[in-house]
């Protein structure tokens, strides 16, 4: 088994055993929280995305196939479920073009991580997700690839696309990289 | 220093940091009470159904009267 888990364990799984899926919750727990929490970067919404997540998980179980790695499917419904939360996040706040915000001068530096934090959450969810993933936390595209379930060159594209995004917002608030 | 390295410590700097290794609770039984609330079938939807179904065998000619109003 990939992930040295038991077969049967993973059978019990698909057919919704639910003993057998709190000992896949309690064994993958802590890595998949890990992982949300380099995406939404909050406690509390890690929190709900976990459970999200393992909810999503145990709905779409019978699509689960038990000799493939279970950590990373999990880490495919974890990365969708924070890419959700960071569209409802966005929606939630409320749609702001960059042209709406007035250029100031030089702030000073706690104005600066602001000014950065607002042009990086201005991004479009699906380019912030992959834009914290391999220039914040400095994962191998080929990781973020597996977890969102997409080609490496589509990976390698948005990352292009959220840098010259980012940069481009940047200037306009007055810091240069 | 490159141009996508300066970025990146841009970034780091000013988002929180993701150092939180576990969650700040055991979220089991959050899980099982969701899971519990989405697949459990009310009492009041049961009672319906068994309506229905004895309705249909009593009275078969029913049937399209009950696929109209249900």
């Amino acid at each position: 088994m990939p992930d040295g888990l038991d077969g049967e364990l993973l059978e019990r799984f698909v057919q919704g055993d639910q003993a057998a899926f709190e000992s896949l919750f309690r064994q993958f727990e802590a890595d998949v929280y890990r992982w949300i929490v380099r995406i939404v970067r909050d406690r509390s919404a890690a929190d709900d995305v976990l459970v999200e997540a393992f909810w999503r998980a145990y709905r779409g179980r019978a699509g689960f196939d038990p000799t493939r790695s279970f950590g990373a499917w999990m880490r495919r419904i974890a990365s969708n479920a924070a890419l959700d939360h960071l569209r409802a996040a966005r929606t939630r706040a409320g749609w702001r073009t960059a042209d709406d915000r007035i250029p100031s001068a030089p702030p000073p530096d706690r104005a600066i991580e602001e000014s950065i934090t607002q042009a990086f959450r201005s991004l479009p969810p699906r380019l912030q997700i992959v834009a914290t993933l391999a220039l914040v936390e400095e994962q191998p595209y080929a990781e973020i690839a597996e977890a969102l379930d997409l080609p490496v060159g589509t990976i390698k594209s948005r990352v292009f696309r959220a840098t010259r995004l980012l940069r481009k917002e940047l200037a306009r608030l007055g810091i240069t990289t | 220093m490159t141009d996508d390295r300066q970025l990146s410590q841009l970034l780091r700097t000013a988002l929180p940091s993701a150092d939180i290794p576990e969650p700040s609770r055991d979220l089991w039984p959050d899980i099982v009470q969701r899971a519990g609330m989405r697949e459990r079938v009310s009492a009041a939807d049961l009672s319906v159904a068994a309506m229905v179904v004895i309705a249909l065998l009593l009275f078969p000619r029913w049937f399209w009267f009950l696929a109209y109003h249900l």
